[in-house]
C-alpha cells in the first residue's frame, strides 16, 4: 500500500492512499492518523482515490480515526470515487459517519466550515462564560 | 460446457496471504461468468472470512506460531461459484455470532460477518467449539 502524510496548514493533515487497504496494510493508515493527532492535526483528509480495495478492517480504522479526531474537537473527511468503496461504506451505513464526499473541493469545504463552526462555538462558549 | 474443476489454496495463517486469495476469486470469478461487481463482492466477503479466522481461530498464546493454514476451496457450478474458507481451529459457537451479525454494526469491530451476509447471495458457516470453522459463500451469476 502506498501511503503519503502531508501537513497542510496548521490545522489540515492530508492521508493519500494507494493499493488495497486490508488486514495487512490497514496498520500502516491507523499509525498515521494517530501521528497526525499527536501533532495537534485534528483535521484529516483520507484521500482514498487510488485505494482499489477496502474491507471491513481498513473501514474500522477510519472509523477509529474518526472517533479520536472527533474527541480531539476535530474531523475527518474521506474522498472516495471508486463504486466498490462507496458499496461498503452504504452497506455498512458509514458514509456520514466517515463525511465521504466524491469530489476533492466537496471534502475540503465540508472540513473548512465544520472548523469555522467549531472556533464560532468555542468563542461563544467563552463569552458566555 | 463441461464444468469447471475445483480448486483448493492453502495459505498460512497471516494477513499478507490474503491478496493472494483475491487474485484467485477474481480468475475463478471471472471463469464461471460473474460480473466484475459480483467479483468485487466476493473479494470482500472472502478476505472478511479469512480475516476471521486469523483474528479469532486460534487463542491469543497461540497467536504467534500458527502452523495451521487456512484452506480456501472454489467450487465452480454452473451459475454459480461457492467458495468454502476452513480451519481448524478453536470453533464457536455460530448462532450468536449469525445473530449479532444480522444487525448492522455501529461499532469500529464486528463488521466482517455483516459484510459477508450482505455481499455474498448466500452463507453457511459451520462451527462448534473445538471443532474448527468452514465459511460456504455462494455468489450466482447474474446470467
Amino acid at each position: 500500500m502506498k501511503l503519503q502524510t502531508e501537513a497542510e496548514q496548521e490545522w489540515l493533515a492530508v492521508v493519500s492512499l494507494g493499493g488495497e487497504l486490508d488486514a495487512y496494510a490497514a496498520p500502516e493508515l491507523r499509525d498515521a492518523l494517530l501521528q497526525a493527532l499527536e501533532q495537534d492535526l485534528v483535521w484529516i483528509l483520507v484521500d482514498l482515490g487510488e485505494v482499489e480495495y477496502i474491507d471491513s478492517v481498513g473501514l474500522g480504522i477510519l472509523i477509529g480515526g474518526a472517533k479520536r479526531a472527533n474527541e480531539h474537537d476535530g474531523e475527518l473527511a474521506v474522498i472516495c470515487q471508486r463504486p466498490n468503496l462507496l458499496k461498503i461504506f452504504d452497506i455498512t451505513g458509514t458514509r456520514e459517519l466517515l463525511n465521504v464526499c466524491e469530489e476533492e473541493s466537496q471534502a475540503r469545504e465540508l472540513l473548512e466550515q465544520r472548523r469555522g463552526a467549531t472556533a464560532s462555538g468555542q468563542e461563544g462558549g467563552q463569552e458566555d462564560g | 460446457m463441461a464444468e469447471a474443476p475445483e480448486v483448493e489454496l492453502r495459505i498460512p495463517c497471516d494477513p499478507q496471504y490474503i491478496s493472494v486469495v483475491r487474485l484467485v476469486v477474481a480468475g475463478i470469478g471471472a471463469r464461471v461468468g460473474l460480473t466484475v461487481d459480483q467479483i468485487d463482492d466476493m473479494k470482500v466477503a472472502v478476505s472478511e472470512a479469512c480475516t476471521n479466522t486469523i483474528d479469532h481461530a486460534f487463542p491469543p498464546d497461540e497467536s504467534a506460531s500458527k502452523p495451521v493454514p487456512i484452506t480456501i476451496r472454489f467450487v465452480p457450478r454452473e451459475g454459480e461459484l461457492r467458495i468454502e474458507v476452513e480451519d481448524v481451529g478453536q470453533g464457536f459457537e455460530p448462532d450468536r455470532v449469525i445473530a449479532e451479525s444480522r444487525e448492522q454494526p455501529s461499532v469500529e469491530g464486528g463488521l466482517g460477518l455483516y459484510l459477508i451476509r450482505q455481499l455474498a447471495d448466500s452463507v453457511d458457516v459451520q462451527s462448534a467449539p473445538g471443532s474448527g470453522t468452514k465459511v460456504i459463500m455462494t455468489k450466482r451469476s447474474a446470467r
